[in-house]
């Protein structure tokens, strides 16, 4: 038994990795799931407020109708008809649901001729943003 | 002298090497970690009136109409009404039958006061809720 102890004193001593390493698998898997690859518009926008709001899917199609109405998707300013073929585009690949971030101070005219154009670029579910 | 080395490895139990993996598994972690967003959006689904596909319904209940004018008022039968007031007239209206409720909003009204009607009008319980857009 001695013999063991002064044995092991002689090796060199090593960390046991094998928890940590499951540690941070676990971690990595989660934040693997999590991952959404979202294009957020980039520009500050205030939301109208509703009560009725619902929780919207976290991977959609997410676009921008800034105060002095610009149609901003992906920290680009885009036209009504690019926006369209955009969405067209986007709508190709995978069927995502569209959000319209539209600021109180927007034109009504500009958000519904938006949503007119997704609507025709093929989108199912058009929704828009509000907060409490 | 290189035999006894061989040897004495040979007596050890082998183990691999984790660390190199380890710094793997770190890089995609964190990589992870930093492209994560936690969005949290919230909203309401609008829907129009669908002109082409569906033939026009029943008109077994008149719709009732708000309109929002280019300087953001609020029209009910012809008189201008509060905000308030909105889900107060849906509710009336809403006690005989299932009324669709439109609503028409001039182009230059803002968008804040129109989700504003639109969810004073949810609340009030209408489930057929449609908007148009004039000029």
């Amino acid at each position: 038994m001695p013999r063991t102890l002064s044995y092991e004193t002689e090796e060199q001593t090593e960390i046991n990795l094998s928890p940590m390493i499951d540690c941070i698998f676990i971690l990595l898997i989660f934040f693997i799931v999590t991952t959404v690859f979202v294009e957020e518009p980039g520009v500050e926008i205030v939301k109208p407020i509703a009560r009725t709001q619902e929780e919207l899917e976290k991977n959609s199609i997410l676009i921008a109708v800034t105060n002095d109405n610009k149609i901003v998707y992906g920290g680009k300013e885009f036209s009504i008809s690019g926006i369209g073929t955009r969405v067209r585009q986007l709508l190709h690949q995978n069927d995502y649901p569209v959000i319209i971030q539209g600021d109180v101070h927007a034109e009504h005219g500009m958000v519904s001729k938006l949503w007119t154009e997704v609507k025709i670029a093929g989108a199912k579910k058009i929704s828009v943003s509000t907060q409490r | 002298m290189f035999r006894k080395s061989l040897t004495a490895e040979s007596d050890d139990t082998t183990e691999i090497n984790l660390s190199p993996m380890i710094d793997c598994i770190f890089i995609l972690l964190i990589f992870f970690i930093v492209t994560t967003v936690f969005v949290e959006e919230s909203g309401i689904q609008i829907n129009k009136p669908d002109a082409s596909a569906a033939p026009p319904p029943e008109e077994d209940a008149d719709p009732v109409v708000f309109e929002i004018t280019a300087d953001n008022r609020i029209i009910y039968a012809g008189n201008a009404i509060g905000l308030k007031a909105v889900s107060n007239q849906v509710r009336q209206k809403l006690t005989r039958d299932e009324v669709p409720v439109s609503i028409r909003s001039h182009e230059k009204a803002s968008h804040g006061l129109f989700m504003q009607v639109w969810d004073e009008v949810e609340l009030a319980g209408a489930t057929k809720i449609s908007f148009s857009t004039f000029n």
